[in-house]
């Protein structure tokens, strides 16, 4: 690796799509117009090159340098040794983010292309949403790139305002701008304690630059030498978690991402696949010297992970909106990443991460196709049958399922698989909710499926479908081949897979401090297991998605009655998961109304006590004036009359005396 | 030859006319000229006390004076020029904005 070529495809990486912003930012408006798509695909494809360059280079790299800190320059001097610099840290996690990150928001940017006009027209604010996209994913190469703390907060907020930005792209619809200030309001509460994480991080250790700071946690040092006290890194962890919990949409923090879809497809794609939601993943892993020593924290990871999978899973069955079910999917997708991160298995969760960034943007942009199709609805109540009508459209679509209900040789199932492998070694519980999750989520996926594209065919009144054409068609086959595909860059027949790629990263953190790791090379090296240890999980995985998928198949196409005597027979369970567990409704009485009766006590005391005090008090000067301003006649003749007396009387007094 | 008296008289008069019609006058350059009637009252006054006293300053001062209300005069009558342009009389009551 070579710190020159390093720095050059940083500095790209970063620049090339805030270049693109940029430009379209000022230019879109005024010159570019229906091009303004150009300076976001050129500056975002040239972030994906120079990515590729970063990845050839790291993986060429020599098994004794496999990380590598390419500092720019010198942002904040603070007279220490511990400065805060412009730096990048460089290794596999950070490649293979940036390859996932730029492709996928490339293919989504070229969809979003032909998604962003009216009849061939840019619909309104074109020029704005390339903008943002192209400042989206410069946010999350700065976050990912970043070398310190402080870089990756920077990323962290950024991304998080770009989400603002565009989840409320259409702020003239209410909805839109409530989902946009919901995602930042929520996520602001998770940021409150990753910003705490960072001080207590900054307070412990003096510094804020990852690698001192994950070496003086291994070696179980503060900043001043004191040894280590395991509450303050179980303390970081949790804060630092707090964020993960907001950006990564897990439970209590999930209610924003749901409400994202406001936003137009592509920036659901986006969200929901490359950026933003996969940061809190992404930053569990690359703390994994803090995490993992702290068992209460991983085991705090793991549960949270676990139960978010199945909570929005259960979600997830009795919605009808399209793009909501995929949300709830979404949701339940990161839990299963975060549930990998928690039994210490960081590289299948990375690995999860960029399978399940190919399905669900494919997912996310098919959807989007759908709804271009039926002129802007998404309900699956309203339309059925549209495999005839969107042919591709429904093939690329039936990939993504297919990926990401985990079935059998698809990429889905061979990330799905290890995570719940991991989750079975630590504990039988997590591998179980590991497992329950995986039936729900083919069940949901294919009811979607049969109900939109499966039936007889029905399309809305008033709406001609037609397939799209190939700005958007053409993103939608790449990914479909990322989804069938990607699962296979993990074959370790070659001894060059992903697992090993990502071990240099991973082996002094989260493999290190793996009890059950550490159990299973005491008793047996794991390439002496039998077949059905070896297999046997992967059967029963695969026999589970194709349980879900028959099931939805009887119960959505064979015997489609039985889904309402279901829902009638047990109305209170359909309603509580139809009102998502009443979450929104529960904070809505717990947080938002409070609120506003503080608001409103508020707004009485300002009124009535402040105002009514200064009232009195200016009450004084305002009765002198009323008082002296009687003199003040704006008669010249009485003005010069009092003159000529005040002088009288003055002449007459020094005479007195 | 008149004494002093008589010159401190007529310039006593002097001010006293220009006072008068600086008080009861309501056009601004009436006015102006009235004052220049009471400036003239007190020169009379400086080059009178100065004859009594054999005493050159009184003569400088008066000359001073002279200078001064001339150059007065040009300012004061730009002045009234601009405040007729703006309001077209030369009533000094229109210019009462600022009654409090």
């Amino acid at each position: 690796m070579s710190v020159e070529t390093l720095k050059l495809c940083g500095i790209v990486i970063l620049l090339a799509p805030l270049a693109g912003a940029v430009i379209a930012g000022t230019l879109g408006p005024v010159i570019l117009r229906g091009r303004t798509h150009w300076p976001a695909i050129l500056g975002v494809g040239a972030a994906f090159v120079a990515s590729v360059v970063l990845f050839t280079q790291v993986r060429g790299a020599p098994t004794d340098e496999t990380a590598a800190v390419v500092s720019v320059y010198e942002w904040i001097a603070n007279g220490t040794d511990s400065a805060f610099r412009v730096e990048f840290l460089i290794d596999a996690l950070t490649s293979v983010m940036l390859m996932t990150v730029t492709g996928i928001s490339l293919l989504v940017i070229i969809y979003s292309r032909d998604y962003m006009r009216d009849h061939g027209q840019p619909e309104r604010g074109y020029e704005r949403f390339f903008a943002f996209m192209a400042l989206f994913v410069f946010s999350m190469c700065a976050l990912v790139l970043g070398g310190n703390f402080l870089l990756l907060y920077l990323g962290w907020e950024a991304v998080g305002l770009c989400s603002y930005l565009l989840i409320g792209f259409h702020y003239g619809r209410p909805a839109a701008a409530a989902a946009a200030k919901k995602a930042f309001l929520v996520n602001r509460v998770g940021d409150f304690g990753f910003g705490l994480g960072i001080f207590l991080i900054y307070l412990t250790f003096g510094t804020l630059d990852y690698g001192a700071v994950f070496q003086m946690v291994r070696e179980g040092i503060t900043g001043s030498g004191d040894p280590l006290n395991t509450g303050l890194v179980t303390a970081i962890a949790l804060l630092l978690l707090c964020g993960a919990c907001g950006k990564s949409a897990q439970l209590p923090l999930h209610v924003w991402l749901p409400d994202a879809m406001e936003g137009p497809s592509p920036v659901s794609a986006l969200i929901h696949a490359a950026t933003m939601v996969t940061a809190g993943v992404y930053m569990i892993a690359r703390c994994g010297a803090i995490f993992a020593s702290s068992t209460v924290a991983m085991t705090v990871v793991a549960i949270i992970g676990a139960i978010t999978a199945l909570f929005a899973a259960t979600i997830a069955i009795t919605q009808t909106d399209m793009k909501r079910i995929l949300a709830y999917s979404t949701i339940s997708q990161l839990g299963y990443m975060i549930l990998g991160v928690g039994v210490y298995a960081a590289d299948a969760a990375i690995f999860h991460l960029f399978t399940h960034a190919f399905f669900k943007a494919l997912l996310f942009l098919a959807a989007g196709s759908v709804m271009h199709a039926m002129g802007g609805i998404i309900d699956v109540r309203q339309f059925g049958g549209l495999r005839k009508i969107l042919p591709w459209t429904f093939l690329t679509f039936l990939a993504g399922s297919l990926a990401l209900t985990g079935f059998p040789l698809l990429s889905g199932f061979f990330s799905k698989d290890e995570i719940i492998h991991h989750a079975l070694m630590v504990h039988p519980v997590l591998g179980v909710i590991g497992l329950i999750t995986a039936l729900l989520t083919a069940f949901y996926t294919f009811r979607m499926v049969f109900l939109a594209f499966f039936g007889p065919q029905r399309v809305p009144e008033g709406v001609h479908p037609h397939e799209s054409g190939l700005w958007m068609l053409v993103p939608l086959f790449v990914l479909g081949l990322g989804a069938i595909g990607a699962g296979y860059v993990n074959i370790e027949a070659t001894g060059r897979g992903f697992h090993h790629f990502l071990a240099p990263v991973f082996e002094h953190t989260f493999v290190a401090n793996n009890p059950a790791h550490a159990a299973a090379h005491g008793a047996a090296g794991a390439e002496h297991l039998g077949f059905w240890a070896q297999y046997g999980l992967m059967i029963i995985s695969g026999a589970i998605a194709i349980v879900g998928i028959v099931a939805a198949y009887v119960l959505y196409v064979k015997e489609n009655w039985i889904p309402g005597l279901i829902r009638a027979s047990a109305p209170r369970s359909y309603r509580t998961l139809w009102n998502k567990y009443y979450v929104d409704e529960l904070y809505d009485a717990s947080v938002i109304e409070p609120a506003r009766q503080t608001g409103r006590v508020c707004v009485g005391l300002d009124d009535y006590l402040i105002d009514g005090l200064l009232w009195v008090i200016t009450a004084i000067p305002r009765g002198l004036g009323y008082l002296v301003r009687t003199f003040q006649s704006g008669m010249l003749q009485g003005y010069a009359l009092s003159m000529v007396a005040g002088i009288a009387i003055i002449v007459l007094l020094v005479f007195w005396a | 030859m008149p004494g002093i008296a008589e010159y401190l008289i007529l310039g006593a008069i002097l001010f006293a006319l220009g006072l008068v019609g600086f008080l009861s006058r309501r056009n601004l350059i009436v006015i102006f000229l009235s004052t220049e009637v009471m400036f003239q009252g007190v020169v009379i006054n400086a080059v009178a006390f100065a004859r009594l006293h054999h005493h050159m300053d009184g003569q400088v001062f008066a000359l001073f004076l002279l200078v001064i209300a001339a150059v007065e005069a040009g300012l004061a009558l730009g002045l009234v020029v601009l405040l007729y342009r703006r309001k077209g009389t030369l009533d000094a009551e229109a210019w009462s904005l600022m009654r409090g």
